[in-house]
């Protein structure tokens, strides 16, 4: 979809949500004012023990306790540590829009998420197909990953590149939840 | 950004946070074979240099936004950071990114349908200022993320445990 002007914005023909990950259309877990109360809680602080946040809320430890496990349980919730880009040495960042050609798009962005250097792939509507995030220690690592990576990837018909120079925000509490190993 | 100076410790602590980070210092002190004093002040100085956050990531199914898109903004140069502080500013805007290429800034929100992202593209990016292309595309199938790494840009008010 492109913008140009103000008008109203072309819902694009044919957009299917097929293979989406679970939206508000497969709603299944119930949860209340309290368990959002506690989230927000672990949202000011992951780290805050249940009896800091049973007596921030007037609840006891045990509801605490058990509201969470319920969450986690149903892998509705995760309390983790992020982490920054640069403390596993990435200090170059690339957004790289793919342009796939005579294979499927989800054939290539599966096996593009299968390189280390990629940490976020995503098929997009668009004028490409897809849209990746691509994390370097260096610019040296560029040669490497283009020339003896993506080399080895069929169907890629172009690449454009867009060098990541600075983050003013990057907040993302909602995310696909992996079931726990 | 230069590189930070993290040990085995600092690595292996980071790796058990981003499992979970409600284990306690006593049980990661045990673990990993050092003091709970250790781990405290290792987890302090990590959340102090902004390498680590602690957050709550909830599933789609606790709220309703749940599709992720980009909106790619082509910007005057002279006022690129003007107008990326100004799209960071907008409560439905997740992340921004600021990048030398075909747009100079992407910015990424979570949305729960179209009306949302026309609201937030047409309505209230492409008007500010200094914007003069917007264009927008959304992720109808996300092939690998990962919530536990990202940019920290403010570095939490660390809070003293135990």
């Amino acid at each position: 979809m492109r913008l140009t002007s103000r008008g109203p914005m072309r819902k694009p023909a044919g957009l299917t949500y097929a293979g989406q990950m679970p939206g508000p259309m497969t709603q299944s877990f119930s949860y209340d004012a309290t368990d959002l109360n506690i989230v927000e809680q672990l949202r000011l602080n992951g780290r805050a023990n249940n009896q800091q946040i049973a007596e921030t809320l007037g609840l006891t430890a045990t509801t605490v306790s058990n509201r969470i496990k319920r969450m986690e349980d149903a892998n509705q919730l995760r309390v983790v540590a992020v982490s920054d880009f640069s403390a596993h040495g990435f200090n170059v960042l690339l957004r790289i829009s793919v342009e796939v050609d005579g294979r499927p798009a989800s054939d290539v962005a599966h096996e593009l998420g299968a390189l280390p250097e990629v940490v976020a792939v995503h098929i997009v509507t668009g004028r490409y197909d897809i849209d990746m995030l691509v994390a370097l220690h260096d610019f040296e690592d560029l040669a490497h990953f283009l020339l003896d990576r993506l080399s080895d990837i069929h169907g890629i018909r172009s690449l454009t590149p867009a060098i990541v120079v600075d983050i003013c925000s990057y907040q993302f509490d909602v995310a696909p939840i992996e079931a726990k190993e | 950004m230069a590189a930070p100076l993290l040990d085995t410790l600092d690595t292996q602590l980071i790796d058990l946070l981003s499992r979970d980070a409600r284990v306690s210092n006593r049980k990661i002190a045990a673990e990993l074979g050092v003091t709970e004093g250790t781990v405290r002040g290792r987890i302090k100085r990590l959340q102090q240099d902004g390498l680590i956050a602690f957050t709550a990531i909830t599933g789609f199914e606790m709220g309703k936004r749940a599709r992720l898109a980009f909106i790619n903004v082509q910007a005057d140069v002279d006022k690129v950071r003007e107008v990326a502080r100004t799209i960071a500013d907008l409560p439905q805007v997740n992340a921004v990114l600021i990048t030398m290429g075909q747009f100079n800034i992407t910015a990424m929100c979570l949305v729960d349908e179209l009306d949302a992202l026309v609201e937030i593209a047409s309505d209230q990016i492409l008007t500010i200022n200094g914007v003069h292309h917007v264009e927008t595309s959304i992720a109808v199938k996300t092939i690998k993320y990962n919530a536990r790494m990202a940019k920290i840009t403010r570095p939490a008010e660390v809070v003293d445990e135990d």
